[in-house]
């Protein structure tokens, strides 16, 4: 286990050093805060040590929360998967957000990041045998890890990788905590299932306190907080005024494997050089 | 204790072949035990499941041992439902080898739930919208099912009628229901079997496995492997006591059942291979194969394996009444018609799993064909199963019943 936690930092340092000069060009380029200000801001955030998932919390069909992330803006730092990993206390070997480096046709390299795409009409929940994975009138496809009973379908059935299973009980902090931020929520037991929850407990938790997700920061999915270059935007869908909405009306955008039917509620805005 | 070892003595020196099997069964049943409690003390870590391949060697003799314990609901068809009387002499013992069959895979997927404290969570927490959840209501409501059809077996034993004088009677009263349960028995299992084909096919992100043939092919395999494995059982049976329990006419006709069960099932593959892969070009679908043509054991080549040693040859045993009037060539078409249902649901389930599904919008190479190998401990789960499996039928071939004389002349 120790090795494994000395190779996490390795990896870090690694990442760090790999990132550190692209950031300082992307910062210089186009202004955007520090990373320090970035994760100071955000551990700032008035949040408890653990907040729990509201459970039994009552959510009307009036929000419909999506996400929007810019290609042609990211920069692949990797801060979103390194925020999430430390706030939903990801085990190091797990990625809720994955990142990948890609190329289009042409031959045009560009970064991709993927959460959970929260699907409209989601593989995972649909197959899941207990309504462990359910989808909440706000569009937020979310688990009941209690519910779970360890069948794995929903790994085997969703069409991007997006569901990770607890092979192993978790033992010591991430590997991300606390320089990328505090555990915000409980750790899950071994035998359960998880995914990307899109930050639920700061999205109910914010709502309760009058702040609007998207564009108070408490109430914000952690990777788009932390973004350096604004390639994430969170919205309500329902409000035509919201941030995300105004994009989704002006950008060109796609969602992943749309032939499926899953409709996510993930959208992305192509890179240079690719036609969608 | 002296007693006990000196019971042991005289059964070995009476009886050393089948002391040994019974060795050898306590051992597979120990091995099955130690690997057991290593799963569920350490949790699934000790497998070789991975987030990519979550199913592997489990699930494989979990379908597996659902398939061959199909000939129970099919023979019992034909006879309580079909009302074919004669199909009755091998009734109860293909609803045995059913029994045996579910509380395997029960055991298997025990094993293979990342939280087995709460099994028991479909029943209560429905989710109607999921195969998965249909498969468990189905096998636990269709066990009850054989549980019941097999009451009569057990309370007809001398183990039971010796201790308790209704025994028997009670058991003739249950049995009077069997063709009425035959017919709740006849759709759970339908339908279940069919589904756990369907839990592949409706996976709409998986080209290997997104068709509408999966469910009738696996409800079709099972019923021919299951009514195969049943006879071969039998006749092995018959040579292990040397006294026949069928006649030579049931025999034949079960022959011939599964027989062309498994001829249609091997031109519905037949077809299901031309339309989906030979004559039709749909882009994911010709990848995939290539794919797993390629770089994967699961080529079509290997799939021949299964479909001419584990399909074709015992088909042609048991349609040929020259070879199925030979017991040896029926046990050898029996162990063939297992081999050919485990390769298949290993097969299914590893060609799909391995096949990576590339959602990225991009060209770049970034999912590798997946590898699975099961570990030492899922070996051992596998083993100890199996040994379970193989006790029970020995123990209750001694102890049961299984071949009840003319049942219904005995009453009236």
């Amino acid at each position: 286990m120790a090795e494994e936690k000395y190779l996490t930092r390795r990896e870090f340092i690694a990442a760090m050093a790999a990132v550190g000069g692209s950031i300082a060009v992307a910062a210089a380029l186009s202004e955007v805060d520090s990373l320090r200000d970035l994760i100071e801001r955000e551990l700032a955030l008035e949040l408890p040590d653990v907040v729990r998932e509201a459970k039994g919390h009552t959510v009307d069909g009036t929000h419909h929360w999506a996400m929007l992330i810019d290609l042609r803006k990211c920069i692949g730092c990797q801060y979103c998967v390194y925020a999430c990993q430390a706030v939903n206390d990801v085990p190091d070997d797990m990625r809720w957000n994955v990142y990948h480096p890609e190329v289009t046709d042409t031959g045009i390299p560009f970064h991709m990041t993927r959460p959970c795409l929260h699907c409209n009409d989601a593989p995972c929940v649909s197959v899941c045998p207990t309504r462990a994975t359910w989808q909440r009138d706000d569009g937020l496809v979310v688990m009941d890890y209690q519910l779970c009973i360890g069948c794995r379908y929903c790994q085997v059935a969703c069409p991007y990788d997006a569901r990770s299973f607890n092979w192993q009980e978790r033992e010591g902090p991430s590997g991300y905590q606390p320089e990328w931020g505090n555990a915000e929520v409980d750790r899950r037991p071994r035998g359960v299932a998880e995914k990307c929850t899109f930050c639920i407990h700061r999205i109910d938790r914010g709502l309760a306190q009058g702040l609007v997700p998207g564009e108070d920061r408490a109430a914000t999915p952690a990777c788009v907080n932390i973004c350096p270059v604004e390639a994430r935007v969170f919205g309500d869908l329902n409000d035509p005024d919201s941030k995300i909405s105004r994009l989704l009306k002006e950008l060109p955008t796609f969602r992943l494997r749309e032939d499926l039917g899953t409709e996510p509620n993930v959208y992305y805005v192509p890179p240079e050089g690719m036609a969608i | 204790m002296t007693a006990m070892i000196g019971t042991v003595r005289r059964q070995v020196q009476t009886a050393p072949l089948f002391s040994f099997w019974l060795f050898v069964l306590g051992i597979m049943v120990i091995v099955g035990l130690i690997s057991g409690i290593r799963v569920l003390w350490y949790g699934l870590e000790v497998t070789n499941l991975t987030d990519r391949v979550p199913w592997g060697l489990w699930i494989t003799v979990d379908l597996s041992a659902i398939a061959l314990g199909a000939g129970a609901f099919s023979l019992s068809t034909v006879a309580y439902i079909f009302r074919v009387k004669s199909f009755e002499r091998i009734a109860r013992i293909a609803v045995f080898v059913g029994f045996v069959g579910y509380t395997s895979a029960m055991l298997a997927l025990l094993m293979d739930i990342g939280r087995p404290d709460r099994f028991w969570h479909p029943v209560i927490y429905w989710n109607i919208h999921s195969v998965l959840w249909e498969i468990t209501m189905c096998v636990i409501l269709y066990s009850m099912v054989l549980v019941f059809e097999l009451a009569p077996a057990v309370l007809e034993s001398d183990f039971v009628a010796r201790r308790f004088a209704r025994g028997p009677r009670l058991g003739h009263f249950l049995h009077q229901f069997t063709p009425a349960v035959s017919i709740v028995g006849l759709g759970l299992s339908l339908l279940h079997q069919s589904s756990l084909g369907a839990t592949y096919g409706v996976l709409v992100a998986r080209p290997v496995w997104f068709k509408p043939s999966l469910p009738v092919m696996f409800i079709l395999s099972a019923v021919a492997a299951g009514s195969i494995v049943t006879l071969a059982l039998t006749v092995f049976y018959e040579n292990m006591i040397r006294q026949r329990q069928i006649e030579t006419r049931l025999r034949n006709a079960v022959a011939m059942f599964g027989g062309l069960l498994m001829m249609g099932y091997l031109y519905l593959k037949l077809w299901d291979f031309l339309a989906t892969a030979y004559y039709s070009h749909v882009p994911e679908r010709v990848q995939a194969n290539n794919l797993l043509e390629t770089a994967t054991p699961y080529g079509l080549t290997f799939w021949w394996i299964e479909i001419v040693v584990g399909a074709l040859v015992p088909a042609i045993i048991m349609l040929t009444p020259r070879l199925r009037r030979q017991d040896s060539w029926v046990v050898v078409a029996g162990l063939l018609a297992i081999v050919g249902v485990v390769v298949n649901r290993w097969n299914v389930t590893l060609s799909g799993l391995v096949v990576p599904m590339d959602w990225s919008p991009g060209a770049a190479e970034l999912f590798p064909v997946r590898e699975y190998v099961p570990a030492m401990s899922e070996w051992g789960v596998a083993i100890g199963v199996l040994g379970y499996a193989l006790l029970m039928l020995t123990l209750g071939l001694r102890f049961l019943p299984l071949f009840p004389k003319s049942h219904e002349k005995g009453h009236h």
